[in-house]
């Protein structure tokens, strides 16, 4: 069971330099149950963290005084894992890897649908355990006889280092770091890839093709990466965090 | 000015001053057998030859900075496009900074609003806010999808050309008939003698998302049941693709505009579509090492076609 279903719903922290967003998304996100409090950067966000803690933090990554990304190092550096999902500025992939390097949960692209905001906040907060690190601040990622060094940038099956494109390597990490959940191909486009023209769902079935090929996953008896018919992809492995190499 | 006149006075003096030098040592070279005898016209053949040879060198020196500046003026003008483009990329970075706030706050009070569903002229102006915010929104992310791919690094792997159109064209095909549409004429011609196409090294989604656009383009253009022919072949270490229509064409004076981002011609103002597309393509083709090339007649057809450099080896 996820952390924060309080009689009052979850408490979302929204933190964005944009004083029009924060009218639009805190009614939206209330009306959708949840209870909001707002901060317009880093630092009034860390004043408000600790007088009344958030379940969740919801968190613009360019902002004056204090960025998002600079937000979750020193909440993680201070043993906080209050699950985080950044409204990245900048689309390039690297903002992707580096958000979750720096242990965000998730992160979406501005603009974004509103919708799909609060799917990603319940989704987080389904996952999160309180007062633990989520799987997407881990830097070894462990199921079965499956192992990825995120650092490292490696992929282990029983113990050999198997070769991913890159873009294999980042769709398995966050699928891995997001088990259990079913995720369209729209979204991982959209995450993964930065782009979302319907067109190019294909290329998702391509690398999750490319995932099983080099993982030797049975799409029939999935161990990995399961096809939820007409949906999208789920990974319906148990990971756990692993011990540093 | 002026320098290139001096240039041109030296080297018409070079070649008076070499032609009396090779005078002089045509003239001299029979007399070699009475150099020793005849000693002091063999001293001014030698001395005017080497004159002439040191003049030449001058004029070749000449010459070759003559070269350089032309190079110098074409590395300028290659430094000068490169300019332009990366000026191009800052505005659309600094539009895309400035769009997205604003379009996520539409979108995000238009969330937050739900008319009374029996206020019927409210419910449609929700409606058409948060139909148009997110036309917006699509619009900010697919112009900064085209200004980041311009810059980032783009995967390496060795793509099969052939396997990227099949599938394209299979799955346009079947959206055209998912969207209830008569299914669509498309002629596809690989070659497999004396041998199959290349692999190119690059990003098979870009790819993919390329040819996508181009048989996108070609359908929408065409009237119903047209026919559509795409060609594969190899030509001297480039692999061309091609997609040929025998819609409508484009303007003459239109040709050159139609790989610029937002352009859309007069005639397709009446069709759906971001004018993104053949930016793309374009985008695609360059980040690959090639180029996308479109030829049309109004009243015949148009064709688009990509170069890409076959992978080495």
């Amino acid at each position: 069971m996820g952390r924060g279903v309080t009689p009052d719903g979850p408490r979302v922290l929204l933190v964005d330099d944009e004083q029009a967003i924060l009218d639009g998304l805190a009614p939206f996100l209330e009306r959708s149950g949840l209870v909001v409090t707002t901060a317009t950067d880093g630092l009034q966000a860390l004043a408000a963290h600790a007088g009344a803690p958030a379940d969740i933090l919801v968190c613009d990554v360019l902002m004056p005084r204090l960025d998002g990304r600079a937000l979750v190092r020193r909440l993680r550096g201070a043993g906080d894992w209050t699950p985080v999902v950044l409204l990245t500025q900048v689309g390039a992939s690297y903002e992707r890897s580096a958000a979750l390097e720096e242990g965000a949960d998730d992160y979406l692209n501005k603009p974004f649908d509103p919708q799909e905001l609060l799917a990603r906040v319940r989704a987080v907060l389904r996952r999160a355990v309180p007062g633990q690190p989520s799987l997407a601040a881990a830097d070894v990622l462990v199921c079965e006889d499956l192992r990825v060094e995120r650092g490292a940038r490696r992929v282990l099956l029983a113990g050999a280092p198997v070769p991913l494109t890159p873009k294999a390597s980042l769709l398995l990490d966050y699928l891995m770091t997001h088990p259990g959940e079913l995720h369209t191909r729209e979204r991982l486009l959209q995450a993964l890839w930065g782009f979302e023209q319907p067109v190019a769902t294909r290329a998702v079935d391509h690398r999750v093709a490319e995932i099983r090929r080099v993982l030797g996953d049975d799409a029939a008896a999935p161990r990995f990466v399961e096809t939820v018919q007409q949906h999208g992809y789920r990974f319906c492995g148990t990971v756990r965090r692993g011990a540093a190499a | 000015m002026t320098g290139g006149r001096a240039v041109t006075a030296a080297a018409a003096g070079v070649v008076l001053l070499g032609g009396s030098a090779a005078v002089a040592v045509a003239v001299a070279a029979p007399s070699l057998r009475v150099v020793v005898t005849w000693y002091p016209a063999a001293v001014l053949a030698a001395g005017a030859a080497l004159l002439a040879g040191t003049l030449l060198l001058v004029a070749t020196l000449r010459a070759r900075a003559v070269r350089t500046r032309d190079r110098a003026q074409d590395a300028a003008h290659a430094a000068g496009r490169e300019a332009e483009r990366a000026a191009h990329r800052r505005f659309l970075a600094r539009l895309d900074h400035e769009l997205k706030n604003p379009v996520t706050a539409l979108q995000a009070a238009a969330a937050g609003l739900e008319p009374d569903p029996d206020d019927g002229p409210r419910v449609r102006a929700h409606a058409t806010v948060r139909g148009q915010s997110a036309r917006l929104a699509a619009l900010v992310a697919d112009l900064r999808r085209l200004a980041e791919l311009e810059v980032r690094d783009i995967e390496q792997e060795l793509v099969d050309v052939a396997e990227v159109v099949r599938d394209a064209v299979a799955d346009v095909v079947d959206q055209q008939t998912a969207r209830g549409l008569a299914r669509p004429d498309v002629v596809v011609t690989l070659p497999t003698a004396p041998w199959p196409l290349p692999p190119v090294r690059g990003d098979v989604d870009l790819l993919y998302a390329a040819v996508t656009n181009l048989l996108v383009n070609a359908l929408k253009f065409s009237p119903p049941g047209a026919r559509v022919e795409v060609r594969g072949s190899d030509e001297d270490g480039t692999v061309v693709v091609e997609v040929a229509d025998t819609g409508p064409g484009i303007p003459a004076d239109e040709v050159d505009l139609v790989f610029d981002e937002l352009a859309r011609g007069r005639d397709a103002r009446g069709l759906p579509g971001s004018g993104l597309g053949l930016p793309l393509v374009r985008v695609v083709a360059e980040r690959h090492g090639g180029r996308a090339v479109l030829r049309s007649r109004p009243g015949s057809g148009t064709s688009v076609r990509l170069h890409l450099p076959a992978a080495a080896g």
